[in-house]
C-alpha cells in the first residue's frame, strides 16, 4: 500500500472513529491514537526511513500535510463538541423564583436617615451644620432667644433641668446662639441633634427626639427666603409636588412667626379620612419666622443692618410621615423587624 | 378654646360656611383644633303658654294652648311638669326634627290630638343638666313663632380655637371676632358698655363712721387699697337692686356652647364678659365684705380661708390675696371665698376687676395646683385697659338686669394712651421680601383698630418733589395700637401685624444667595461616615434612651466594676425612671436582642463638679454560644477585625492592637486599637461580672470610641506592588503562652529586607507542644522590587528570621 493509500485510510478510519465521539475525553483518546507519539501517524512516519533518500522530502511532506487535514477534523469535532456543551447549558432552566440567600447588610437609624436628607438639602445651598452639646445654659437656652425668666413660654418647653443654671437642650436653638455668638454675620448654619422635654411618653410623644434648625442671617435676608428654602425642603423630603402654606405663630425669638405646614403625603392633600393627617389635607411640621430683632442684640448683631430666619422641625415626626410610622415611640424600641425594614 | 360661631356673629357678619371661617382663622395665626358639628335641628319656633288643661284621661299629661303667632293656636299635650301659663318656650310643631334625630308627626297622646312637641333644652342640642328640668324657658318679649334655631344660631358649628399665649386679648369671641372682622374686611360691632349711673343718687352710706369715705362720687363707699406691685389696677363698681334668678335665655344659651355652665344671672354675667373680654371679673356680696374693705395684698403665713370649690387652704406669702376687714376673700386671679360668694339673697355686689401680673399668677396656680378659666387668662398678662371695659360691659348687664350702676372707681396705675410707634416704611419690604403701598398697610392696621397714619401725605410729596425711591426710604407710619393689643409695642410687632393681615400667602418665595462663611460641618460630618463605616460592617444603628433610673449605675456598681466619676442627675425628673444621665451607652444595648448593633449618642458624667459630655460610638456583637477554650475567643477576633476594618475606614490608617484593662472590659480580653501610638478605640469583651449583674446570657463584645479622640482622616498612599514575583512562607513557631502574636510578627518584619509582611494567623495549644506554650503560626511574604525573588533567597530570609525569633522570643520553628 502506498504512501497516499495509508494516508487516506488513515483519514477514513478518523472519520469513523469521530463519529462515536461523544466527550472532550473520548476524542483526546482518539487524538493520541492516531496523532499521539505512539499514534497511527507515526507508524506512517516511521515507513519514511524505507523509502529512498530523493523521496523521502516529498513524503515527509505529504505526512505532514496529512497530518494537518487530520488536525483540522479534529478541531472540527471539538468545536461541534463545545457548541454542544454550550447548547446543552443553555437548555437548562432553574426556579428563579426560590427564596433568597439572605445578605447581611447593616442600616442606619432612620432618624439619622432623616436628619441627614434634611441637612444635605441645605448644605447643597451652602449652609453649614452644626452639631454641640445637647446640655446647655439656661442663658443660651432660654435669655438669648428672648424668653426672659417670667416668660410663660419658658415653661412651655417643659425642661429637664440639672441644677446651676444648666439644663438639658429642650431645642437645637441654644446651637444657633453658639454660633452667632462666634462668628459675624453672615451666618447659614442647620443644627441637627437630639432634644428633651419632660413629656410622658405615648404614641406621639417622646421625652428625648431630635430637630433639625437652620438660621440664615445676612443683609438682605427675608421672609420670602425663609418660604422658598423651607418649600424646597418639604419637596426634597416628600415629593416635587408638595404644597407648602405658612400661617402666623408666636414664638419669643422670632417675628412675623410662622407655622410650616406641608400637603399630606399620606393622601396628596386630600384629607378625607386620611389618618396621618386627620383629615385636614394638611401636616404641621416646625415653626419659624424671623428672628427677632431682640435675639440679633443679643448676640450682638445689628438689626438695622443685618435680619435673618430661623426653623425648627422635629426629625421624628417628618420621618414618621415618610416611613408610614404611626407610633413615634418605634423609633426607640428597636425591635430587629423595624431596623431591618428601614435598612 | 371653645368658640362657638353663633356667638361671633353678635359681634362681625360671618360667611355661612364653617370651613371658610376655619380657614381664615387658621390663617390669621388662630388654628381650629377640632370643630363640633351641631346637631340638625328644624321647625322649632317660639311659643307662648295660653291655656293650661288636665289631661282627661292621663294624670301625668297636662294640655297646653299655645300662640306661636299664628292665626291658630296649637293644641300640645306634654308630660313637663315645669309648664306655667304665660311662658316663652320652645315649640317643635308638626315636621320639626330635633336633636338626635326625633321627627315630630301629629299624633293622638291619650285620646287627645296634640300638635307638636313643648322642647326642653336638650331636644335644642344643649347639653340638658345645665338647663331646667322640663321645658326650656325662653325670654319674655321674644316675639312668638321665630324659628329658634336662627334665633340663637343653633345650627352653628363650635371651633375650638387655638389662641397663641401672646393674644390673650384674642382668648374670647370679641378678640377673634375683631380678627376675623379684619381678615374679612367687614366691621365689627363693639359690645354696648354704656350706662346711666345710679350710685350717685341711691348709693347712701355717703359718711361710714362719720367720715367721708371717699372724695368722688363713684363707688364710694367700697375701701381699696393695693398693697402689693403685684396688682398694677383695680376696678371695683358697686352694683345696687342685684335680682340673682336665672339668665337670659341668649345669655345662657351662648355660654352652653362655649362649654360654660349657666348658674345664675350674676355669675353667668361674671363668666359672659370674661369670654367675651378676656376680663376675669369677680363679684363679692356686697353685705358681706367686712369694713367694706379690699385689701390686695400678699398672703399671711397659715392664714386660712374656703374658696368657692369649698375646699379649706391654708395660705402662705406666695399667695396673692383680696382682702376684706377679716381675711382673704380671694385668692387673685385664681378662685373667689365662699364667705363673699353671692348667693340668691345677695342684693348688692362689687364687681372687682383687676390686673396682676401674669408670672406671679403663673406661679400662684402652679403651687396651688390650681388652673382657672381666670388664671389662664391673668397669667398671660392682660392689657391694663380691659379692667375698665371689663367692669363697665358686667355693669351694662347688670343694668340690664334690673340693676343700679354706681360708678366706677379705678385704683392703681392708669390706663393710660398706648403708645405710638414709629415704623419705617422700607423695613416692611426689607423684613417680608414684599411691598404693600401705604394706603394697604394703613387699612390692615385700622381693621384691627390701630391708628396709622403717615406724615407723608400727597401733598406733602408734592410739595417736596418727592421721587417714588425717596419716598419709600422716608415714608413712615405713626400707629397706635388699641389699648387691649398690650402686646404691640414695637415696630417689628407692627410690621408681623401688616403681614398677618395681609397674608403669609402673599409674600412670594424665592432663594437666598448664600454668601461664604467660615463655620464648619466637620463633627457632623465626622458622625455620618463614622455611621456608614459600622453599618457598611453589617450592624445597625439603634436609638436607645439618655434618661436612667437608678438601677442602672446601682447594678453597674454592684457587679465589681469601677464608675470613675459621678453620674448627672436631673433636678426635676418626670419619673424615677428618667433621674439620670447615662453614663454609658453600654447597659442601654445590652437589653436590645441585636447581634450586631451600634450607637452614636452622647454619655454624661459630672467630675468635680463639671457636666461632661461625650459623644461616643459603640459597636456591639452579641455571640450564643461559649467559646471553645480559655485561651482564645471567636468573638473577639470578629470584633476586632471589624475595629481594624473601622479604624482604616474612617482614619485613613492602619490600627494597631495593644492589650489593655479598662472598667467593663474583661481583664483578660481587651485591648486599645492606637493609630500612630494615640488609642483611638477600645475592643474587648464584656466584663462577665456586667454581663452576669444584667443578665445577659450572650457572650457581648464591645467597641468603644469617643469621636473627639479619633483623627481626621488622611488619604492613604498607595504602594504598587513588585512586578517581579514574591514567594509566601506559612511557618509556625512555638513560643511561651505569654509571648504576643504581636511582637513575634514585629520581630519576622525586622528581620529581613526581603521580607515584606507578616501576619499571625493561627494558635494553637495541644499537651504534645507543652502545658505553657502556645504555637503561632505566621504567614510571611517576601519580595524584591527589582527582581524575582529566588527559593534561596526565600531560605536565606527565612533562615535569619527564625534566629532572630528564636533569640528574641524564645520561638523554636515547629516541624
Amino acid at each position: 500500500m502506498g504512501l497516499a493509500e495509508q494516508l487516506g485510510a488513515l483519514a477514513g478510519e478518523l472519520t469513523s472513529a469521530l463519529a462515536g465521539v461523544g466527550d472532550m475525553a473520548a476524542l483526546e483518546d482518539v487524538r493520541v491514537a492516531f496523532l499521539g507519539r505512539s499514534g497511527k501517524i507515526t507508524e506512517v512516519r516511521r515507513g519514511i526511513g524505507k523509502l529512498p533518500p530523493d523521496e523521502r522530502a516529498s513524503a515527509g511532506k505529504t505526512i505532514n500535510d496529512a497530518i494537518v487535514a487530520l488536525e483540522d477534523q479534529l478541531a472540527q469535532t471539538q468545536r461541534k463538541l463545545a457548541r454542544g456543551a454550550l447548547d446543552a447549558e443553555l437548555a437548562t432552566s432553574i426556579d428563579v423564583t426560590l427564596g433568597a440567600t439572605a445578605t447581611r447588610t447593616g442600616s442606619l437609624h432612620p432618624v439619622r436617615t432623616t436628619m441627614e436628607d434634611m441637612c444635605a438639602y441645605f448644605e447643597r445651598h451652602g449652609f453649614a451644620v452644626l452639631v454641640g452639646p445637647e446640655i446647655e445654659s439656661e442663658r443660651r437656652a432660654f435669655d438669648a432667644l428672648n424668653i426672659p425668666p417670667d416668660h410663660p413660654a419658658r415653661e412651655g418647653f417643659d425642661s429637664l433641668y440639672l441644677g446651676g443654671g444648666k439644663l438639658l437642650r429642650p431645642h437645637t436653638s441654644p446651637m444657633q446662639i453658639r454660633a452667632m455668638e462666634s462668628h459675624a454675620a453672615p451666618i447659614a448654619v442647620v443644627t441637627p441633634g437630639k432634644v428633651y422635654r419632660r413629656d410622658a411618653v405615648d404614641a406621639r410623644h417622646l421625652y428625648q427626639f431630635h430637630q433639625v434648625e437652620g438660621l440664615l442671617v445676612g443683609p438682605d435676608i427675608h421672609f420670602g427666603h425663609l418660604k422658598g428654602m423651607l418649600t424646597g425642603m418639604c419637596r426634597e423630603l416628600f415629593g416635587a409636588k408638595q404644597q407648602v402654606r405658612f400661617r402666623p405663630s408666636y414664638f419669643p425669638f422670632t417675628e412675623p412667626s410662622a407655622e410650616i405646614d406641608t400637603s399630606c403625603p399620606a393622601c396628596n392633600g386630600a384629607g378625607g379620612e386620611c389618618r396621618t393627617c386627620g383629615g385636614s389635607g394638611w401636616l404641621e411640621i416646625g415653626g419659624s419666622g424671623m428672628v427677632h430683632p431682640n435675639v440679633l442684640r443679643n448676640v450682638g448683631y445689628d438689626p438695622d443692618a443685618v435680619s435673618g430666619w430661623a426653623f425648627g422641625c422635629g426629625v421624628e415626626r417628618i420621618a414618621m410621615v415618610r416611613y408610614d410610622i404611626s407610633d413615634i415611640r418605634s423609633f426607640i424600641e428597636n425591635s430587629p423587624s423595624f431596623l431591618e425594614q428601614l435598612a | 378654646m371653645k368658640t362657638p360661631i353663633a356667638w361671633l356673629r353678635d359681634y362681625v357678619d360671618l360667611p355661612h360656611d364653617t370651613q371658610t371661617i376655619v380657614e381664615k382663622l387658621a390663617s390669621l395665626g388662630f388654628p381650629v383644633d377640632a370643630i363640633e358639628e351641631r346637631p340638625a335641628i328644624s321647625g322649632v319656633v317660639v311659643g307662648r303658654i295660653t291655656a293650661i288643661e288636665k289631661h282627661p284621661n292621663a294624670d301625668r299629661l297636662q294640655i297646653c294652648t299655645i300662640d306661636i303667632g299664628g292665626e291658630k293656636p296649637l293644641t300640645i299635650a306634654t308630660a313637663a311638669t315645669n309648664v306655667a301659663v304665660d311662658q316663652i318656650i320652645p315649640v317643635a310643631t308638626i315636621g320639626a326634627v330635633l336633636a338626635g334625630g326625633m321627627k315630630i308627626e301629629p299624633r293622638a297622646m291619650r285620646g287627645v290630638d296634640s300638635q307638636g312637641m313643648l322642647c326642653s333644652a336638650g331636644e335644642l342640642g344643649l347639653e340638658a343638666e345645665w338647663f331646667e328640668d322640663g321645658i326650656m324657658q325662653l325670654d319674655v318679649g321674644t316675639r312668638l313663632g321665630a324659628d329658634v334655631v336662627s334665633m340663637f344660631r343653633l345650627g352653628d358649628a363650635v371651633l375650638d380655637v387655638d389662641v397663641t399665649s401672646n393674644r390673650v386679648d384674642a382668648m374670647c369671641m370679641l378678640g377673634l371676632a375683631r380678627e376675623l372682622g379684619a381678615g374679612f374686611g367687614v366691621p365689627v360691632r363693639e359690645p354696648d358698655t354704656t350706662v346711666s349711673y345710679g350710685g350717685a343718687l341711691i348709693g347712701g352710706d355717703l359718711v361710714q363712721d362719720g367720715e367721708l369715705v371717699t372724695d368722688s362720687f363713684d363707688s364710694f363707699d367700697i375701701k381699696v387699697k393695693i398693697e402689693s406691685p403685684d396688682c398694677s389696677r383695680f376696678v371695683v363698681q358697686r352694683v345696687s337692686r342685684v335680682r340673682v334668678r336665672t339668665a337670659k335665655a341668649w345669655m345662657r344659651v351662648r355660654l352652653a356652647l362655649a362649654g360654660q355652665r349657666p348658674i345664675d344671672n350674676v355669675v353667668d354675667i361674671s363668666n359672659f364678659v370674661m369670654l367675651e373680654t378676656s376680663q376675669p371679673l369677680h363679684f363679692y356680696d356686697f353685705e358681706k365684705l367686712v369694713d367694706r374693705t379690699l385689701v390686695v395684698r400678699d398672703a399671711r403665713d397659715g392664714e386660712t380661708m374656703t374658696t368657692l370649690d369649698e375646699a379649706d387652704r391654708v395660705l402662705s406669702p406666695a399667695m396673692l390675696v383680696i382682702a376684706d376687714g377679716e381675711g382673704p376673700q380671694s385668692i387673685a386671679g385664681l378662685k373667689g371665698g365662699a364667705r363673699s360668694e353671692v348667693s340668691a339673697a345677695t342684693r348688692e355686689i362689687a364687681i372687682e376687676a383687676a390686673n396682676f401680673s401674669g408670672p406671679r399668677i403663673r406661679r400662684m396656680s402652679a403651687a396651688l395646683g390650681l388652673r382657672t378659666e381666670a388664671s389662664t387668662r391673668h397669667e398671660k398678662s392682660l392689657a391694663r385697659a380691659l379692667t375698665d371695659i371689663g367692669a363697665a360691659r358686667a355693669a351694662r348687664l347688670l343694668e340690664q338686669e334690673g340693676a343700679v350702676v354706681h360708678m366706677p372707681r379705678g385704683i392703681g396705675a392708669v390706663v393710660g394712651e398706648p403708645p405710638i410707634i414709629d415704623v419705617r416704611k422700607n423695613q416692611i419690604a426689607r423684613l417680608l421680601g414684599f411691598d404693600l403701598d401705604n394706603d394697604a398697610a394703613i387699612a390692615s392696621l385700622q381693621a384691627l383698630g390701630f391708628t396709622a397714619t403717615t406724615m407723608l401725605t400727597p401733598e406733602l410729596i408734592a410739595m417736596l418733589e418727592l421721587e417714588p425711591d425717596d419716598i419709600d426710604e422716608i415714608a413712615s407710619f405713626e400707629v397706635q395700637p388699641p389699648p387691649w393689643r398690650s402686646d404691640v409695642t414695637t415696630e417689628i410687632d407692627v410690621i408681623e401685624e401688616i403681614a398677618r393681615i395681609a397674608g403669609y400667602d402673599r409674600i412670594p418665595t424665592s432663594i437666598p444667595a448664600v454668601r461664604a462663611q467660615s463655620i464648619d460641618s466637620d463633627a457632623w460630618r465626622l458622625q455620618a461616615r463614622v455611621a456608614r463605616a459600622v453599618a457598611a460592617l453589617g450592624y445597625h444603628e439603634v436609638l436607645t434612651l439618655a434618661l436612667q433610673p437608678a438601677s442602672i449605675g446601682d447594678r453597674w456598681k454592684a457587679s465589681g466594676v469601677d464608675v470613675h466619676s459621678g453620674v448627672v442627675e436631673i433636678t426635676n425628673p418626670l419619673s424615677e425612671d428618667q433621674r439620670y444621665m447615662r453614663f454609658s451607652l453600654v447597659p442601654g444595648m445590652l437589653a436590645l436582642p441585636i447581634d450586631r448593633m451600634f450607637e452614636i449618642g452622647d454619655i454624661f458624667a459630672e467630675y468635680r463638679g463639671e457636666h461632661i459630655e461625650l459623644t461616643t460610638l459603640v459597636f456591639m456583637r452579641r455571640v450564643a454560644t461559649p467559646r471553645a477554650n480559655a485561651w482564645s475567643d471567636d468573638g473577639f477576633d470578629a470584633l476586632k477585625g471589624d475595629a481594624l476594618a473601622f479604624v482604616r475606614s474612617v482614619t485613613g490608617r492602619a490600627g494597631d492592637i495593644v492589650r489593655a484593662t479598662h472598667a467593663g472590659w474583661h481583664p483578660g480580653i481587651c485591648a486599645d486599637i492606637t493609630v500612630e501610638g494615640k488609642a483611638v478605640a477600645t475592643i474587648g469583651a464584656l466584663d462577665p461580672r456586667l454581663g452576669a449583674e444584667f443578665e445577659v446570657e450572650d457572650r457581648v463584645y464591645v467597641a468603644q470610641v469617643m469621636l473627639d479622640v479619633l483623627p481626621a482622616y488622611v488619604a492613604p498612599h498607595y504602594a504598587p506592588p513588585s512586578r517581579y514575583p514574591g514567594i509566601v512562607r506559612d511557618l509556625a513557631f512555638i513560643v511561651g503562652e505569654h509571648v504576643a502574636a504581636a511582637a513575634l510578627e514585629a520581630t519576622v518584619l525586622g528581620a529581613s529586607p526581603l521580607v515584606r509582611s507578616a501576619r499571625s494567623f493561627d494558635e494553637y495549644r495541644s499537651a504534645a507542644i507543652g502545658a505553657d506554650k502556645k504555637s503561632i503560626a505566621i504567614r510571611i511574604g517576601m519580595g524584591r522590587n527589582e527582581s524575582t525573588l529566588t527559593d534561596a533567597d526565600a531560605d536565606a530570609a527565612i533562615a535569619s528570621t527564625t534566629i532572630l525569633l528564636q533569640a528574641e522570643h524564645g520561638a523554636i520553628i515547629r516541624s
